[in-house]
């Protein structure tokens, strides 16, 4: 290093001291800088729209020139004869002209490009393939292969799709040639942003079986004076239970015919096995069972007398005047005591046998079974009218409206009708009445005046298409049209927070701040996140970058959604926000009820995580760029609560890892850590060790969304059993 | 003979001149360098993406008025990137002094950590950057970016003589602090 020598120094540096230290200097070149390539290419995309803007600007000179009004006219008529002229040779001239090359795309400055398709890029001349491919380079970094036809250029990731929300940057580089060797004047840039991913595919809601052929408004039976309608459709749909004013027990198939008389007298309930196998129903002071296959009766002749009858499971449940009672090993059980004071009568058995309502004087109570414990439903003078499929909540009339209530007696939904009522499979209620049949879901949504008429005492057959009902004193059936089904807790929560981040980039705070309950207006507060983004760079867009349900009680969900700060066209930084909402409780709407704010990360440094999906056994995790298979096993883990490593079978596919084997305890916090030995296939690693908390998922379904009731094997309508 | 690159710079600069459009070629070479020497004078890479916004831009405005002295174009976009980083500091903080932003101390946890190390080449840099302004940017623009004096002259607006004190001064006072730092033997 002592042999230094610059002649431009060597009358400043003649101690061999200095030339040693400047030896040094000129060997030890600091470490070139780090450098933000999109910022690079940002700043030139700036520069090329200001020269245009200057070179526009230039011809102001012949405008001043032509300004004297003399000469106004006649610059006006040489322009428009120049122009003219122009348009003539150019019609006839590629864009572009013979000289200029020009690179355009469909895709340029897009959102929302779907993430199936390759990127088409157009020249105005023919162009030499070889170079031009070489020439291209996809950012983030992308595996592609090449296509031609004619003058476009067709890239197309190897992997399939494109990555979602993601930002592209295809840049054609100078080098490119077309085919007679021209070289392109300056680098071509191609900016678009892609789609969210396709949701993953909801659970199709129980398919809805039309009866064939459908059925139009039919009267099936005479209920001989019945002042009710006491009935229970058969677990195939197909035929219908029904008691008449005489107390015969009769059977009628939907599409009519004959009826068969099961039980000719004395029957004052019924009620079907949740197999669809035995019917059970009370006659005289006995319950008999008869099974569908065998066409048995069996007989229990329980004391004190039954009431009502109804199932819990395979075992029949019935009411008496002191209690519910069940079948036991030894006889019988008493689950329940009603009470001993006043007029108590029992109303009903739930659908699961777990509950039952009675009325006490005039009030009315769900009572629990197994707690024993009983809540008042509404104020005096409630009407218990129907159960859910599921037994989990129920309906009851008080004034002039209909409540939805869960069994703890707490209202869920207030309906602004009133009537006889049933609840189907589909999450659709019937409310029948003199004049009108009227839909609705539970929610109070899509509420729909279905028929005006007299439709009393409306019951749901079990595949949610026909009901059954009562006009004068016979037994009719007929068809109701759907309802849109219920969104998913999941994309009710997911259409308040889309609401709510597009208000923010709107800059209206109001809009915005009614999303928020008075938890998240305080996280939103004075020293907290920023409800209206400002400053530069913008908040240009938004994404979900994950989803889930974490409670039920109040239905509770949680997003950490990803906001994108971009610098003109260029997205530069992201942070993200967690945001955990609540179902109101008197709304029923999402409110934000709590968010957290990230970390700055600069983008454009290596691959991104743009989605995560946590699912029972797996999480999918999707990057923006295709990855270095080999960094990947050990670069993106799960850590449990205790922050230690679960054990994962990993596997990637087009800039998808799925960690799978996983065993994701619902409610339980995990961690989703990307390490920055993670590389893409350009070689960057990731710029940034990356975090993402998320929670095991709940195995419930939430909100309004219920198991559909499950439609045993249809079994064949008994031979009418004489009694 | 004439320099087939400097003819080839001539070129675009001529061709930039004419239209603005043109310019992206002249961007393209001389960014890296420039950047560099901004990230090397503000060490922050934020403030070193403004500066070289700047200094692009203002050339970009400023390409009709440039006249070819027969220096090197990078000498001139190195003495828009001198002013700007310079006024960039007079604006954020009129009484401090650009040698105090970014002061690696001789005294600094930074130097002692370097010394640690007994990396030669890291500790003279380092104390490159505790150099006065001027000495370091002569410095830098010599060392680092390989430039002529003549062409450090016309990117800090002085004389070639001048440019030679500074580095002078500079790789003497660089002496001088390497030996307080040297271990005692």
């Amino acid at each position: 290093m002592n042999s230094y020598h610059d002649p431009e120094l060597d009358d400043v540096l003649q101690d061999d001291e200095l030339r040693h230290l400047a030896a040094v200097l000129r060997s030890g070149r600091t470490p070139e800088p780090p450098l933000d390539e999109a910022f690079r290419t940002g700043l030139r995309r700036q520069l090329m729209q200001e020269a245009w803007a200057i070179g526009e600007g230039r011809d102001s000179w012949w405008r001043r020139l032509f300004a004297p009004p003399g000469l106004a006219w006649a610059g006006a008529i040489a322009g428009l004869l120049l122009i003219a002229a122009v348009v003539v040779w150019q019609a006839g001239q590629p864009e572009g002209g013979l000289t200029q090359l020009v690179v355009s795309s469909n895709l340029d400055g897009k959102n929302s490009v779907a993430l199936a398709q390759p990127i088409f890029v157009s020249f105005n001349q023919p162009m030499n393939h070889e170079t031009t491919q070489a020439a291209t380079q996809v950012t983030p970094a992308t595996n592609v292969t090449f296509s031609w036809s004619q003058n476009t250029m067709a890239v197309q990731p190897t992997g399939g799709n494109l990555a979602p929300n993601t930002q592209y940057q295809v840049t054609i580089g100078p080098s490119a040639t077309t085919a007679a060797g021209q070289r392109l004047s300056t680098p071509q840039t191609i900016t678009f942003v892609t789609q969210p991913p396709a949701p993953p595919p909801t659970p199709a809601p129980t398919p809805r079986i039309t009866p064939t052929p459908a059925l139009p408004e039919k009267a099936l039976a005479s209920l001989v004076g019945s002042a009710s309608l006491k009935a229970q459709w058969s677990a195939d749909s197909s035929s219908i239970y029904y008691i008449d004013g005489k107390g015969a027990l009769s059977l009628v198939q939907a599409k009519g015919g004959d009826v068969q008389v099961i039980a000719q007298d004395g029957v004052t309930s019924l009620a079907i096995a949740p197999a669809g196998d035995r019917l059970a129903y009370v006659r005289g002071d006995k319950i008999e069972v008869l099974t569908f296959a065998s066409g048995k009766t069996d007989e229990l002749a329980p004391t004190p007398a039954a009431v009502l009858v109804g199932w819990a499971k395979d075992k029949v449940v019935w009411t008496a005047a002191d209690g519910i009672y069940t079948q036991a090993d030894n006889g019988l059980a008493r689950l329940a005591a009603l009470p001993a004071t006043g007029v108590v009568a029992a109303v009903a058995i739930a659908p699961d046998g777990a509950h039952a309502v009675y009325t006490q004087d005039q009030n009315l109570f769900v009572l629990d079974l197994a707690t024993t414990k009983s809540a008042q439903l509404g104020p005096a003078g409630a009407t218990f009218r129907a159960w859910s499929p599921d037994g989990t909540q129920l309906l009851y009339s008080a004034g002039d409206n209909l409540v939805v209530a869960d069994m703890a007696g707490a209202t869920q939904a207030t309906l602004p009708t009133s009537g006889e009522a049933s609840w189907s499979s589909q999450d659709a209620i019937l409310i029948g009445s003199d004049t009108l049949l009227y839909e609705v879901h539970p929610d109070g949504s899509n509420g729909t005046r279905v028929y005006n008429g007299t439709y009393h005492f409306p019951q749901w057959a079990p595949n949610g298409a026909a009901f059954a009902f009562m006009r004068g004193t016979f037994l009719w059936v007929t068809v109701a049209p759907a309802l849109p089904p219920i969104p998913p807790a999941i994309d009710q929560a997911a259409t308040v927070v889309n609401a709510f981040m597009d208000a923010r980039q709107k800059g209206d705070a109001n809009l915005a701040g009614t999303m928020l309950d008075a938890s998240g207006k305080q996280a939103y507060g004075q020293g907290g996140l920023d409800l209206v983004v400002t400053g530069d760079p913008k908040f240009s867009r938004y994404y979900v970058l994950t989803q889930e349900m974490v409670g039920t009680q109040p239905d509770t969900a949680r997003f950490v959604v990803r906001l994108v700060l971009s610098r003109g066209k260029l997205d530069v930084m992201s942070y993200e926000e967690t945001l955990t909402l609540v179902r109101d409780p008197t709304s029923h709407n999402f409110l934000i009820d709590q968010a957290t704010g990230g970390p700055h990360r600069d983008l454009g440094k290596g691959a991104e995580v743009v989605n995560v999906v946590v699912g029972q056994d797996n999480v999918k995790v999707t990057f923006d760029s295709d990855l270095d298979p080999g960094t990947i096993a050990d670069g993106v883990v799960i850590l449990d609560s205790k922050g230690k490593q679960v054990s994962v079978t990993t596997t990637y596919s087009n800039k998808t890892v799925t960690l799978s084997g996983l065993d994701l305890k619902e409610s339980s916090s995990y961690r989703l850590v990307v390490l920055s030995t993670v590389r893409d296939v350009a070689g960057n690693n990731v710029a940034a060790e990356y975090d993402l908390d998320f929670f095991g998922p709940s195995e419930k379904k939430h909100g309004n969304h219920r198991d559909s009731v499950t439609s045993p094997s249809p079994t064949p309508s008994p031979a009418a059993q004489p009694s | 003979m004439s320099d087939p690159s400097r003819d080839d710079e001539r070129e675009l600069v001529e061709r930039a001149k004419g239209d603005p459009r043109q310019f992206g070629a002249l961007y393209d070479r001389h960014f890296q360098q420039i950047y560099r020497f901004v990230y090397s004078r503000v060490r922050e890479q934020t403030a070193a993406e403004d500066v070289t916004s700047e200094v692009f831009m203002k050339a970009l405005k400023a390409m009709p008025r440039y006249q070819d002295t027969g220096r090197p174009f990078a000498a001139w976009l190195y003495q828009i990137a001198v002013n700007a980083i310079a006024d960039r500091y007079r604006t954020l903080k009129p009484t401090q002094a650009i040698d105090d932003f970014h002061d690696l101390s001789v005294a600094g946890p930074a130097l002692e950590d370097l010394a640690a190390h007994r990396d030669e080449l890291r500790r003279i840099w380092a104390l490159v950057e505790a150099l006065p302004h001027q000495q370091r940017t002569a410095l830098v623009l010599k060392f680092q970016e390989d430039m002529k004096i003549e062409d450090i002259a016309v990117a800090m607006g002085k004389s070639a003589g001048a440019i030679k004190l500074l580095i002078h001064r500079g790789v003497t006072r660089l002496r001088d602090e390497a030996a307080t730092l040297r271990p005692v033997e």
